[in-house]
């Protein structure tokens, strides 16, 4: 029997994203029409190497300041006002790469302002500096379950009284450092991503994100209602084959879930092992609920995936269309997986995934407040 | 007052100047045979610093770390234009705990791996304190970079500690706690990683005000 889910509920008052296919709305609707941001780049940007299915949303060029940093100024500017970096309103910012793309600039052209914004304490205190919060910023990173935990910890503050909101802000954008390291692991190749599709091969794209969320207590018309997680800790990049990691995660959730009708927004990279893995598990666990992954078409956002993804379910869930897993086609690793997009209504609730390397599970259950 | 109780402690404060083959030298029998090989210097440190704590699924680990993987780091950065996949993996937050409880084969139910510098020990602390789990663990620790280091942007230091938290006071050498009630106002500089490995190394006190109350480190 698995372990029960941390029931932590909290509303969220907003939320929004940053793709290459614009905000939360855009890129929703963009799915809905089956476009695809990936396109096929060089790994290693400017210098070349082999080409493989990036999103960006501008050339992977590591610059003083750097790249990101625009893109991040208009997203914050959507973020409600308030004291952030206090310990009553805290700021959780999550990422798997913050600035490391920097480090990787610097070793290639020896230019020491790179460095201001490497580490993850120094990118943070630069977007500390731009966006005026304090110092009660935390940071997160667990690679690609990233954002759901910092999702988890704000619940885990508000209920606990020491917060009255909490803003999670997460970012990932690609650099040669990050995707040099997937095709080094050849699961980024020249193959699209076709997510939960049984076919031959497998392969991911990579895709620029970010997003936020403001977690209250009692304000906004959504909630995310309870957190569940196991870390298989078997292999640094593999699961167990027998998909236990994943099961323990999704029955967890899906006890969470109870009798609620819910479709389920998947991890779905477009690896083989583990896509077929995490569709058979909920399969099991939510028999008949159908599974999406929009990564066919924006691309792993690796650790902002769970928070830049729960910003587009809102969106398919206010305007009652869920988009397909664009990219895949059948036969796909079990009959739940969702081609075509389909109606939200009748659902009473969202359940999203997200793993990472070390056989790292973490979901969440999303419903109306 | 949150409160937890050190049921274990275990600080790994290496020769200065020790390489990861001299980690490996000295705590390699620690581990599987050919886990070591692969190890971390951070890694190795972190591994036997758990040494004498039965990890359990149901634990709750949390990591607080400035510079994380910086060796890996490097050495990663300098295999380009032919990025090691290797390296890549032990690059990334949080490989050295991953690498001393994959060599264990040990799964745990939470893990929440925390960076930062100015508030880390405390937010890591807090997250301690606030997680449900009859235990938690709590780890800390860096390697000493190289060419990082020369640019100010790794550790100057090495050191790995691991801090087994009950809510039992019965034969613990200590307890972390937090007190809610201080304002922000009153907010204190939170004592950084070196400096709360130092007091731990030490069996020294610590207080401070920050996060909306007080911490403290008291010793029994």
């Amino acid at each position: 029997m698995s372990p029960a889910a941390d029931a932590l509920p909290v509303r969220i008052e907003a939320c929004d994203c940053l793709t290459p296919l614009g905000d939360a709305t855009a890129t929703h609707a963009a799915l809905l029409a089956g476009r695809r941001a990936l396109t096929m780049l060089p790994v290693l940007g400017e210098p070349g190497g082999e080409t493989a299915p990036l999103a960006l949303c501008r050339p992977m060029t590591e610059t003083v300041p750097p790249r990101w940093l625009p893109d991040l100024r208009r997203l914050a500017a959507g973020i409600p006002a308030d004291d952030w970096g206090t310990a009553r309103r805290p700021v959780i910012v999550t990422s798997s790469n913050f600035g490391v793309g920097s480090l990787h600039a610097f070793t290639r052209d020896h230019d020491e302002r790179h460095l201001r914004h490497g580490p993850p304490f120094a990118c943070v205190d630069l977007l500390r500096r731009e966006f005026g919060w304090g110092e009660q910023v935390w940071l997160i990173s667990h690679a690609c379950v990233s954002a759901q935990l910092g999702l988890a910890q704000g619940a885990r503050l508000l209920h606990a009284a020491l917060a009255e909101r909490v803003l999670v802000f997460t970012f990932d954008f690609l650099s040669p450092f990050v995707a040099g390291g997937f095709h080094s692991l050849k699961i980024l190749n020249a193959g699209w991503p076709a997510p939960y599709a049984a076919r031959e091969s497998g392969s991911i794209g990579l895709g620029d994100g970010a997003a936020f969320a403001v977690l209250s207590r009692a304000r906004g018309d959504f909630c995310l209602q309870a957190h569940a997680g196991c870390n298989e800790m078997h292999h640094f990049t593999g699961n167990r084959a027998d998909g236990s990691g994943f099961a323990i995660c999704a029955e967890a959730i899906a006890g969470a879930a109870g009798g609620r009708r819910v479709w389920i927004k998947g991890h779905g990279t477009g690896t083989l092992e583990a896509g077929r893995l995490e569709a058979e598990a909920f399969a099991r666990a939510l028999p008949g609920a159908p599974l999406v992954s929009w990564k066919g078409s924006l691309g792993h956002t690796l650790g902002s995936c769970g928070l830049v993804e729960l910003a587009i379910a809102l969106a398919a869930v206010r305007t009652g269309r869920v988009p397909g897993t664009v990219g895949s086609a059948p036969p796909c690793f079990a009959d739940t997986v969702a081609l075509d997009a389909f109606a939200a209504g009748g659902f009473d609730g969202v359940v999203l995934d997200s793993n990472a390397f070390g056989g790292a599970h973490a979901a969440m259950l999303l419903t109306h407040a | 007052m949150l409160e937890r109780h050190l049921q274990h402690l275990r600080i790994e404060l290496p020769p200065p100047g020790e390489t990861a083959d001299g980690a490996r030298d000295r705590l390699g029998a620690k581990f599987p045979r050919g886990a070591a090989r692969r190890m971390t210097h951070l890694g190795l440190m972190l591994g036997a610093a758990l040494e004498g704590l039965a990890v359990r699924e149901e634990d709750t680990i949390v990591y607080a770390t400035t510079y994380a993987e910086a060796r890996a780091l490097e050495d990663y950065l300098g295999s380009f234009p032919a990025p090691s996949p290797m390296l890549f993996q032990t690059s990334i937050m949080p490989s050295a705990v991953q690498q001393a409880l994959i060599a264990r084969q040990q799964p745990v139910r939470r893990f929440l791996p925390l960076t930062g510098r100015q508030r880390l020990v405390e937010h890591a602390v807090l997250a301690a304190l606030l997680d449900p789990a009859d235990r938690v663990i709590l780890l800390g620790g860096e390697e000493r970079g190289t060419w990082m280091l020369a640019h100010g942007v790794a550790s100057d230091r090495a050191f790995g500690w691991a801090l087994g938290l009950e809510r039992t006071a019965r034969g613990a050498a200590g307890r972390l706690g937090f007190e809610p009630g201080a304002t922000a106002a009153e907010e204190e500089p939170c004592p950084a990683l070196p400096d709360f490995t130092d007091a731990l190394a030490a069996r020294r006190g610590l207080r401070w005000r920050g996060g909306g109350g007080t911490f403290m480190l008291e010793w029994s």
